[in-house]
């Protein structure tokens, strides 16, 4: 076993267990913090897979972008971890079964016997300066531009549905803004009015409430 | 070395995963939507694997798409589970059955 | 480095609709204080205008531009075209449903132009990254218009089941993708046809791609047995967002299902066939069954349209050109039908409260007889009783499996198709036999809606008794193509 093959077991085994335990447990921020460190461990896959560029967005973007995202989400929405905790386990025999048996399926087809090394050998090492960043950059900007300005529609369809559909206007009376514009114009004469008042004449006190 | 089915039966074991978290999980949308987000990286890591061994950059490519959409897609998402978190005070999965199915 | 400008003229009518839906985002913030209108007459004109642009520059010829990534040729330009018809449409009802439900905003607008910009895309799309791409527009933009209503339980409740499934679809065609791209190294779609022609290349691994690519589609189009989310989206969706759901995404579809099997996987055509009529014979007894328990009209017309989505994959499983275009002429009838189906909801349901249950149109003869009528055209025409539309639509569907030998399939559809004929009946029944419990006139929410669904409804009958152009269209349009 060589080095390369002993990191990718170890990465490969992280991920995947990290991925068992996104979906085992109860709590939904311990899932989307195992579901980082699969990210993370398939971003070393990556790496060793030559896809170095692909690699550090996976970790950037991903973990620091999106599962953020996640994280926010869950600790904003106050959830009722007591009710989460119930039937899981109820559908697990059945669910491991079915699982194995997908899995046994998928393995037929992309085992060793169709993408062994003897049908696809090692890709050689490219160069020490060799940029994979470069190798991606050149047909994304011209062989595939119409995609890439696509992906930058989607985004902004991204953006307009989660601007709309979250923004919440709320009456003034609820909240209460600062009006910057308002506060530097102000004018002494403004907060302060002189108010010329009729001279106030003491009440005659009543008879009665003398004697009291 | 490290074969192409290496990797191929690596994303198998997310797919195989993901599939069983979207299926066994009956309770917690936002566990759902991290599911998807595990198939999502079982494709990619198809794609990235034969990239390498077709020496074809395309593949790469589309990885670098679909994470594009993946990051819009996570973001509608989670705003529909505010939405739904605003409406019921709940984001159980039980809990969506006002619709029968 | 040489990097040639691709040509860009093709996709003008996809470049106008960028830009012109930008406009309208950016416009939709400046003048919707003053002016509630300004959004729904721009997003109108801005549809004009880019159907306008595709019927100007309408092509004979398949133009593939963008080093592959795009293609312009008569399918989809007639495709464009009903989609941008069936639009104006939509935004027509929409815009009415909402002024009365008291709710919506300009993003609906901005989000469906954003959505038929995807559909587009999916249309014209011509290798995998660019297909999966508009279908995420498409999808994404749909996701968003459905929770717009963002204070009614089930239009939310209904947008996170079709987000949840839908994203699950998309992996499914994704991992589909990966090993359709792993098995031949290409991501066009023709080159990925050539390649597979040269038969070296493993036959198992693209069987299994196409096995996951299937489910992907199936789930997007709503066939059974994949289609739990149909009736729900369908039900709580608000009807506006409804009649945009049932309608030009299914056309969408079509394209996206013609592209990835005709064109880069005629030489798979055996083993999606099989993968089809599986689908097809659920899709149909599905569609036909167990919409007859519903006694919710967007329910029933949501399993109906299971079934319809049956008939478009039967011209599939025909597996000749013929056949492609009988399911073309199969999808444009279905949305133009979906049309006055879900519009006539819009036209009758004033108020806050929704025209949608079965027993709303109770009596409808005695209070309005001409809306009446005209729902009895569509309901006929979904029916496919001669001599409207709908029965050419499944008479070239049926006609087409027969001509492949697959008699037994048009059996069972014919079986289907009557079944499904009783609950379309049921609301003719309903509409002219059942004595309403309110039995004032009721009047349409407004003239324009009123006259626009009339004049789908009784176009409905003219195509069917003048059959032949339109289905001339359909089938010109596919021997242009291949």
């Amino acid at each position: 076993m060589t080095f390369e093959t002993f990191i990718f077991y170890l990465l490969g085994f992280i991920a995947a267990a990290s991925g068992l335990m996104m979906i085992t447990v109860k709590n939904p921020v311990k899932a989307a913090l195992w579901l980082v460190l699969a990210f993370i461990a398939t971003a070393g896959l990556w790496i060793l897979a030559q896809a170095e560029f692909l690699g550090l967005v996976l970790i950037l973007v991903y973990v620091g972008a999106v599962m953020v995202l996640f994280l926010f989400v869950v600790m904003m929405l106050d959830i009722n971890l007591v009710v989460l905790k119930e039937g899981f386990t109820r559908y697990l025999p059945i669910g491991a079964v079915a699982a194995l048996a997908t899995f046994a399926l998928i393995y037929m087809v992309v085992g060793p016997d169709r993408f062994g090394l003897q049908a696809f050998p090692a890709p050689t090492p490219l160069p020490a300066d060799a940029s994979n960043t470069k190798m991606i950059a050149v047909p994304l900007y011209t062989t595939h531009v119409y995609a890439f300005i696509l992906a930058a529609v989607l985004l902004l369809v991204g953006i307009v549905a989660a601007i709309s559909l979250t923004l919440r206007r709320r009456p003034p009376k609820e909240v209460q803004y600062q009006d910057i514009d308002a506060q530097v114009k102000v004018q002494a004469k403004d907060r302060f009015e002189m108010i010329k008042m009729a001279p106030v004449v003491e009440p005659e006190i009543k008879k009665e409430e003398k004697e009291e | 070395m490290i074969a192409l089915s290496d990797y191929l039966v690596f994303g198998a074991v997310l797919f195989t995963i993901s599939m069983a978290g979207i299926f066994l999980n009956r309770k917690n949308i936002i566990v759902l939507l991290m599911s998807i987000e595990l198939l999502l990286l079982a494709v990619n890591t198809n794609l990235v694997a034969f990239s390498s061994y077709l020496n074809d950059v395309t593949g790469q490519i589309f990885v670098f798409f679909i994470l594009t959409v993946a990051a819009a897609e996570a973001a509608i998402g989670l705003a529909i589970i505010v939405l739904v978190f605003r409406n019921r005070k709940s984001i159980n999965v039980d809990d969506l059955n006002s619709l029968k199915g | 480095m040489n990097f040639v400008i691709p040509n860009f003229a093709p996709a003008i009518p996809e470049i106008a609709l960028l830009i012109l839906a930008s406009v309208v985002l950016i416009g939709d913030t400046i003048w919707s204080k003053r002016c509630q209108n300004a959004t729904y007459y721009a997003t109108q004109l801005s549809l004009i205008i880019v159907g306008w642009l595709i019927v100007d520059s309408f092509t004979v010829h398949q133009i593939v531009t963008f080093d592959g990534s795009f293609v312009r040729d008569t399918l989809s330009d007639v495709l464009k075209i009903f989609t941008v018809l069936i639009a104006l449409g939509i935004f027509l009802f929409a815009r009415t449903s909402m002024q009365e439900k008291k709710y919506g905003s300009g993003e609906f607008y901005v989000l469906g132009l954003f959505a038929i910009l995807g559909m587009f895309v999916m249309i014209s799309a011509y290798n995998l990254i660019t297909l999966y791409l508009g279908l995420e527009i498409m999808s994404l933009s749909l996701y968003a218009i459905i929770a717009l209503h963002r204070n009614s339980g089930v239009a939310v409740e209904a947008a996170s089941k079709y987000f949840v499934l839908g994203a699950l679809a998309t992996g499914m065609l994704l991992y589909g993708f990966s090993m359709i791209y792993g098995a031949t190294g290409e991501i066009n779609f023709d080159k990925i046809a050539a390649v597979i022609a040269t038969g070296q290349v493993d036959h198992t691994v693209l069987a299994f791609g196409v096995v996951f690519v299937v489910i992907g589609l199936i789930f997007k189009m709503g066939g059974a047995p994949f289609h739990m989310w149909v009736p729900d989206v369908y039900h709580g969706a608000p009807t506006a967002v409804t009649l945009f759901l049932g309608t030009i995404p299914k056309i969408a579809a079509f394209a996206m299902v013609y592209r990835l099997m005709v064109e880069a996987m005629p030489g798979l055509l055996k083993d999606w066939q099989q993968l089809l009529i599986i689908v097809t014979v659920l899709s149909l007894i599905v569609g036909s069954i167990v919409a007859i328990a519903q006694d919710n009209l967007k329910r029933m017309l949501a399993y109906s349209g299971i079934g319809h989505v049956g008939f478009i994959l039967l011209g599939f499983i025909a597996g000749t050109f013929d056949g492609f275009a009988s399911a073309m002429y199969y999808v444009l009838v279905y949305a133009i039908t979906g049309l006055v189906g879900f519009g006539m909801m819009i036209v009758l349901g004033k108020g806050r409260q929704e025209f949608d249950r079965i027993d709303d149109f109770k009596g409808l003869n005695a209070r309005n007889p001409w809306l009446a009528l005209m729902m009895l055209f569509a309901m006929f025409s979904m029916a496919g009783v001669p001599p409207f539309i709908g029965f050419f639509a499944k008479l070239m569907v049926i006609e087409e499996v027969v001509k492949a030998g697959f008699v037994w399939l048009a059996v069972v559809a014919v079986i289907t198709a009557v079944i499904s004929a009783f609950y379309y009946l049921r609301v003719v029944k309903v509409m002219y036999f059942d004595v309403p419990e309110d039995t004032t006139p009721i009047k349409a929410v407004n003239r324009t809606t009123q006259w626009t669904a009339s004049f789908v409804a009784i176009a409905l009958l003219v195509f069917g008794l003048i059959p032949s152009g339109f289905i001339n269209l359909c089938y010109n349009a596919v021997a242009l193509t291949h």
